[in-house]
Formats: structure tokens, C-alpha cells, sequence
């Protein structure tokens, strides 16, 4: 176990150094000088030169990288040019946000995606079956923004139950925080759980027609013992794969939800820094979400070991 | 009988109710309500500022949360567009137009207690001009030769030469008032005198501002607290709007929506002018816009009502000039290329096009507006032989490759600045217009003694620009702030780029 931490640990560092050279190089290369954006159109070419030198943009590329790289090493992250505060604090209050979205959503989205799956699997080819089938069609067509709206238009302009988007703050408003991700969750949730439930649907199939779960059935247990005790173990792993890439998915990429929402999250921060080159902001908002998504996949990897006790004889 | 009496019984309620309509028509100009007592607006809008110093970067974000709320300078814009006394009482203007003489307001403090003083203001403006100058327009202020403070509430500026924007710049953002000493903080934690103050910004979300209780200003400003949000999708603003979550959104986004909120009784909508010009921008020295006559064809081809009708659904002011409506001194040359399709075609004819030929006109993506207008503008054009390529590109390439190395041939932009004619006497400004005829009408105005010539200058100014056929001029975008019907006193028109809350209030 050591050994794999090590070398998950080392693979991570390496894939991280790499990320951070290709954002920084493609970041260099971007047309759209920084100072300039700050400072507006009217700007004048003084000032402009005086900001370059400010921000360090004046030196060359190898000595930014290595400024940068040497700082973080340090443990010390650079400080976002729009906002004036350090990095870190700024991704970790986007994070406050878009890590219970993430969480919240998956959680919707299985909740929905395993129960259906397994009717769908047992009722194969009635009209249940059908139903559910017809209905992720749908949710694999449906774009994630629309669903947003819609859900917005009925439940916040509507019905008035929800706030139509905006984020008050866990240590302002607890329940109003919870109430401000329950439209984006369930948003974000719903698509997902439309392949999930295929997923589920697909993996039981194959695992209710092998050998054992005959056996299982033969010896007489009931049918709801078989199914949840027995074939699900089997049917999950191909299922929390997929979950895995989702989750990772979620905590870099709900950009487009976070903006229906207006969610002061993760992806609209790297969103609204890519607009305004505040580069600080989006090299190591990318560095981090690429650490994140290796690190959900990581997880998974352990999780598998507990659900499937052969693969521990594998390692 | 019965006629005489019913008669008189007439007679008594119309005067009944001409009496009344005096009574109102006395009590309304005064204002129908006296202005309530607290109360917290939430005031949506669309960019989120990149920090809140006014006097370090020009974005309009920042003007519009913190202008006339947070921060001031020695003199105002106010909603009519007229310089104001702001923290300076009064001031006096020699004969030729060279010394400045500022009282300034005693009693003034910051949010933190330290007293705004003459030497205060002395230090803020030798910031702005100096050497290491961190302030985006440091030539607004170079102008200044020497500055006498001869007691702490007297400011004696003398410049260089006369400068007719002098007084008009110092009631910019860029000209307001900092407390002495560090100047970081106002980024993140900024101290003004104004009547509302920092509480907190929440990234990505809110800035928050409270009544400050220390204010000069008397009974302003009526509102407890002020709440800026900061939403940019526009199904999103209107959806926080109509859920109750915001009173105000300043410049509604999607115009379109501005009007079905016109018929709705529980909203108000302005639609007001404002300091911004829409225009065709064009590179005057890229082949064939490098004719004066091709840039004239165009001005002839192009319908600016229906420009404005089709991009902003009726809302906006068609122009003839690079100058708003809004701004003194303006001067209606609509007329002088009215829409004739075949008038721009001879035009093209003599300019040696006869069959017309192809361009290209590259929109930025961030703004529909743009985009909307580039497509009509493209429509319009290849009615007289014009063919548009419409390329849609990035706003930091829009800096990058249009404004910076004049990469271009045709784009089409908002330049939202008051009082920025001045750009046309720079040949190196991305239109790349070069005339000899301008920058002496130009310094003429700058440097004109008193209103009459001024308003002749000035009015030369966009008279030249509008002959040439510089740039397409479209028009002045709308106000088009929109509220719930209790909030009061809102600015009608934005001479200023400032959404200002000191005389809001909210009725309930």
C-alpha cells in the first residue's frame, strides 16, 4: 500500500509539472496583452509600461516559469491581478462552492440512476423498460443550460420556492446556500444520471445472466436478495468508472452552470480570469482541477479494491 | 330648471377638479413622495470590476459600483450631465482659463475618520501625474503646472495652458479622491468619502456597501445599504429580477427584454442616453476604406434606424458623429448621409468600384450588440455591392490584432467614454485617420476660453470627423435600466459611466 501511494504521489508530481508547462506556453503564446486589459483601451502607453514591469510580464518566458514554479514550491501562490488577493484563498472559497455542487449533483444523479437502471434491467423490453430508455434519450439530448433555465423559470420565477441563482455564503446563510445549489444539482444531476442509468441498466443485464446468479436463484433466495446483494456488486464497477469521470468532470467543468446560476464557483472563476488574462488565476485554477480530476480517479481505484476483493490480489 | 341646475353642479366639479390638478400639479414637481429612509437595494450588473480603484484602471465596472458611492472627486457629473460641486464647495476659473481656484468642503472625512484637506487633494493629483503614475490617463493631469494649497480648504491649481476638459476630467473616476498615504488597499479594501461604505466583496458574486453615517451630504443618502450583483447572462439577470433576488439591473443586457418589461406593472424601464458611441469601426488606411469616398458610400448605404431597430429593438439614439447626444455641445449630423442606396452606389462608382468588392469585418465575441449590428450592417452593404465576411474573434484578440496592430479592415465596437473625440487627433489610433484639419479644431477647442467657442470647436470637431466618414457612426447606446416599481430616483440617463445610488430610494 505505501509503494502505491509513492508511486501514484510521483506520477501525480509528474503530470502536474507537465500540465503547469503547457498552461504556462499556451497561456505566452495567447494574443491579448494583460496589461492592456486591465487598464482598459485609453490606457496610456506609460502606465501600460509601468504594469507590465509591475506584474513581471516585461521579463522572459523561462524566468516567469521559473519565478512561478520556484514560489510554489515555496508553498506561496501568486496574487490574481483583477481580484488582488492570493490565489489559493480564491480557489478555495470557489471550491466551498463547487465541491457540495459536484457532490450534491452526483449524489442526484445516482439516486436516480441505480434504482431506474434496475427496473429498466428487470423489466427488460415492457413498457417500463421502454419508458425509462425514452426518458435518458431525453436527458442525453437535453443541453445542461436549458434544463437550468427551465428548472429556474418554474421553481425560482414561478413558484418562488428557490432563489433564481446567486450564492450567499456558507457562514452567512447556511440553508439559503443549500437551497442556492439545489436547482444547479439537480440540473447537473439529471443529464448525468441519463447515462448512468443506461450504464446500470447495461452492466445488470450482463451480470443477471451468469452462472451464479442463477445459482443464487436456484438455492431459492428472493429475488430483491439476489439482485442487491449479488449482481449489483458485480454491475457496479463499470458504473463507478463512469462516476469517477463525472465527478472529475463536475469539479472542473460546471462552467456553463455556474453561469446560469451566476455561482461564484470554480469554473466561472477560470472562465471569467481566461477573459481578463489574469493569468495567476488561471494556471494554477487549471494546475489545480487537473490535480483534482487525477485525484477523483485515484479514489476510485481504491474503491474498486473494496468493492471487488479480487483486484486485490492484483496489486 | 333642470338644465340650470345640472349646469351649475357641472361647473362645481370642474372646478373641483381643476383645483385638484393644480394641487398636483404644484405637489409633482417637488417630488410626488419625500424620499424615504432606509431600506437595501440590490443593484445588478453585468462585469464584475477588476478591483475598486477608479483611479488605477478605467474599466466601466469599476466607475459603476464605486462613482459617486463609494468614492469622489473635487467635482461631479450629476444626473443631467453638468459639472457639480462634489468634495470642492465652488470653484472660480480665471479669465484665461489657466488658474483653478477650489473651495473645498470642511468637515469632509473618510470612512476610516482621517479628514479630507487640501493637502489630500494636492497629493492625489501629483499621484495621478507623476512619474511612476499608476493612473490610466496620466496626461489628464500633466497639464498641471504648479499647485498651491494657501490654507487647508483652499486648492490653487495653475496649468500649463488652457485646457477646456480640465474641469471635466477632474469629475472622472480617474480624478477621485484617495486618503493619503498607501495605495494598494483601494483595490481590495478601498476608503472614500462617499456616502455608502466597503463592507465586503465576495469573488465572483457581490460587492457589498453600507450607509456611511460620517457623510457631509445632509440627509443623503437615504438608502441603508447597497448591494452590487454581478450576473453577465442576461436569462439569468432577468430571471434574479422577476424572482425578487435584485431591484435594479443598471444596463439591462438583452434589449429585447427590456421591452416586454415595459408592459409589466411591477417594472420600470429607462431607456435614457448615455456617453457611449456605436460604431463601424474602420482602418482608415487599409485599401479601399482608405477612400474617402468608399467610407462615404458606406455612410450613404447604411440605415441607422433600422440598425437601431433590428440590434436594439428601438432603444438608442441614431448619431451622425463620435458624440453622444448626452454630452454638451452636441451636434445632430444625422442628416448629412441619410440612407440612399443609390446615391453610395454612384458613390462606390466614382471611387472606381463599380461592381463593388469584397471586405472583411471581424466582431468581438463578448458583446451581441456587435455582433447583432455586424450582420445587419453586412445585410445593408451588400445591397449597394459591399460583400461582408463576418469573422467573430475573441476579445483579447480584438486588443491584440485590432486595436493594437490595426489588423483589420472593418469591426464594430461601443467606445463607452465621455468626451473621447480627442482620439481622432492620434493617426495612430487603431482608425488610423490622419488629418491636419482636425487636430487644429481640436486644440482650438481644448484651448478655447469660454462656452461660445467651445461649442463652435467642438461642434467643428464632429462636424470634420462626420464629412470624412472616419467611421461608421451608429448610435448611442441606451440607458435601459430597469427596476422594480418602488425604486426611486434613479438616474434617468447615464452622462457619466456611474450607476449613482446617493439620492435612491426605495418605496414600498
Amino acid at each position: 500500500m505505501p509503494l502505491l501511494i509513492f508511486r501514484k504521489t510521483l506520477s501525480l508530481a509528474t503530470l502536474l509539472l507537465l500540465v503547469s508547462l503547457i498552461v504556462f506556453g499556451v497561456l505566452y503564446v495567447l494574443p491579448g496583452d494583460p496589461a492592456q486589459l486591465i487598464l482598459g483601451l485609453n490606457a496610456s502607453d506609460e502606465t501600460l509600461a509601468n504594469l507590465r514591469s509591475q506584474l513581471g510580464l516585461d521579463q522572459p518566458y523561462w524566468s516567469q516559469y521559473l519565478n512561478w514554479l520556484g514560489n510554489h514550491l515555496r508553498g506561496r501562490s501568486g496574487e490574481s491581478i483583477t481580484y488582488g488577493v492570493p490565489v489559493s484563498r480564491l480557489i478555495g472559497n470557489a471550491l466551498l462552492v463547487t465541491g457540495p455542487l459536484a457532490l450534491l449533483a452526483m449524489l442526484v444523479a445516482v439516486l436516480m440512476a441505480i434504482p431506474l437502471g434496475i427496473f429498466a434491467a428487470r423489466h427488460r423490453h415492457r413498457p417500463g423498460d421502454t419508458l425509462v430508455m425514452g426518458a435518458t434519450q431525453l436527458g442525453l439530448a437535453i443541453p445542461e443550460f436549458w434544463l437550468g433555465l427551465l428548472l429556474m423559470l418554474l421553481f425560482a420565477v414561478q413558484l418562488g420556492w428557490l432563489p433564481a441563482g446567486g450564492f450567499p455564503g456558507w457562514q452567512v446563510n447556511a440553508w439559503g446556500s443549500i437551497k442556492a445549489i439545489l436547482l444547479p444539482a439537480f440540473a447537473l444531476g439529471v443529464i448525468r444520471a441519463a447515462i448512468l442509468t443506461r450504464l446500470t441498466r447495461s452492466a445488470m443485464l450482463e451480470v443477471l445472466g451468469e452462472d451464479y446468479v442463477r445459482t443464487a436463484r436456484a438455492k431459492g433466495l428472493r429475488p430483491r436478495t439476489v439482485i442487491y446483494l449479488h449482481a449489483l456488486k458485480n454491475a457496479l464497477i463499470p458504473v463507478l468508472t463512469v462516476m469517477g469521470l463525472q465527478l472529475g468532470q463536475l469539479l472542473a467543468g460546471a462552467v456553463i452552470i455556474e453561469n446560469v446560476y451566476h455561482l461564484p464557483g470554480l469554473g466561472r472563476l477560470i472562465f471569467q480570469a481566461i477573459g481578463q488574462r489574469d493569468l495567476p488565476v488561471v494556471r494554477d485554477g487549471v494546475l489545480f482541477m487537473a490535480a483534482a480530476v487525477v485525484c477523483v480517479n485515484y479514489l476510485v481505484d481504491m474503491a474498486y479494491v473494496v468493492i471487488d476483493p479480487r483486484m486485490r490480489l492484483e496489486r | 330648471m333642470m338644465h340650470a341646475r345640472f349646469g351649475r353642479r357641472k361647473r362645481g366639479f370642474i372646478a373641483v377638479m381643476l383645483g385638484l390638478f393644480l394641487l398636483m400639479a404644484v405637489a409633482l414637481p417637488a417630488g410626488a413622495m419625500a424620499p424615504l429612509k432606509g431600506g437595501h437595494l440590490t443593484v445588478c450588473q453585468s462585469a464584475e470590476p477588476p478591483g475598486l480603484d477608479p483611479t488605477a484602471n478605467t474599466a466601466a465596472a469599476i466607475d459603476r459600483v464605486v462613482y459617486a458611492n463609494l468614492f469622489e472627486g473635487l467635482v461631479k457629473v450629476d444626473r443631467s450631465g453638468k459639472l457639480v460641486p462634489g468634495l470642492a464647495s465652488r470653484w472660480e476659473v480665471s479669465e484665461a482659463g489657466r488658474r483653478y481656484r477650489f473651495d473645498l468642503r470642511k468637515g469632509v472625512s473618510f470612512h476610516d475618520g482621517r479628514p479630507f484637506d487640501a493637502s489630500v487633494a494636492r497629493w492625489n493629483l501629483e499621484q495621478a501625474m507623476g512619474a511612476d503614475t499608476i493612473n490610466p490617463h496620466p496626461e489628464y493631469f500633466r497639464g498641471i503646472a504648479t499647485m498651491e494649497t494657501p490654507d487647508p480648504y483652499t486648492l490653487i491649481i495653475d496649468l500649463k495652458d488652457t485646457d477646456a476638459l480640465f474641469l471635466t476630467h477632474l469629475a472622472e473616476g480617474d480624478a477621485v479622491m484617495l486618503p493619503k498615504g498607501d495605495r494598494a488597499p483601494a483595490k481590495t479594501d478601498p476608503v472614500g468619502t462617499g456616502p455608502f461604505r466597503f463592507v465586503k466583496w465576495v469573488r465572483g458574486d457581490r460587492v457589498e456597501l453600507v450607509r456611511f453615517d460620517g457623510y457631509w451630504g445632509g440627509e443623503r443618502p437615504y438608502l441603508d445599504r447597497v448591494t452590487f450583483k454581478f450576473i453577465g447572462d442576461a436569462a439569468a439577470q432577468l430571471a434574479a429580477l422577476k424572482s425578487g433576488q435584485i431591484d435594479v439591473i443598471g444596463s439591462i443586457a438583452a434589449p429585447e427584454s427590456a421591452f416586454s418589461l415595459s408592459k409589466d406593472k411591477r417594472f420600470k424601464v429607462f431607456a435614457g442616453t448615455t456617453t457611449g458611441e456605436v460604431i463601424l469601426s474602420t482602418n482608415n488606411k487599409a485599401a479601399p476604406f482608405d477612400n474617402k469616398l468608399v467610407r462615404q458610400a458606406m455612410a450613404h448605404a447604411i440605415d441607422r434606424q433600422v440598425v437601431v431597430d433590428l440590434v436594439m429593438f428601438g432603444y438608442g439614439t441614431p448619431i451622425g458623429s463620435h458624440w453622444s447626444p448626452a454630452t454638451p455641445y452636441y451636434q445632430d449630423l444625422t442628416g448629412m448621409f441619410p440612407y440612399d442606396p443609390e446615391r453610395a452606389r454612384e458613390l462606390l462608382k466614382t471611387a472606381g468600384y463599380p461592381d463593388g468588392f469584397a471586405a472583411t469585418i471581424k466582431l468581438p465575441a463578448i458583446y451581441s450588440y456587435s455582433r447583432r449590428a455586424g450582420e445587419v450592417i453586412a445585410d445593408m452593404l451588400a445591397k449597394v455591392g459591399i460583400r461582408l465576411d463576418i469573422e467573430i474573434i475573441e476579445w483579447g484578440q480584438w486588443i491584440e490584432r485590432i486595436y493594437k496592430k490595426k489588423e483589420y479592415q472593418l469591426t464594430m465596437i461601443g467606445h463607452v467614454e465621455a468626451w473621447d473625440i480627442g482620439i481622432y487627433a492620434n493617426p495612430d489610433y487603431y482608425f488610423q485617420y490622419d488629418s491636419e484639419e482636425f487636430r487644429t479644431a481640436y486644440a482650438k477647442a481644448l484651448s478655447a476660453p469660454d462656452e461660445a467657442s467651445k461649442a463652435k470647436w467642438f461642434g467643428e470637431c464632429q462636424r470634420i470627423i462626420a464629412a470624412d466618414a472616419v467611421n461608421g457612426f451608429m448610435f448611442s447606446a441606451p440607458s435601459l435600466a430597469v427596476m422594480k416599481a418602488g425604486v426611486m430616483n434613479w438616474w434617468p440617463d447615464y452622462p457619466t459611466v456611474a450607476l449613482d445610488c446617493s439620492e435612491v430610494w426605495l418605496k414600498p
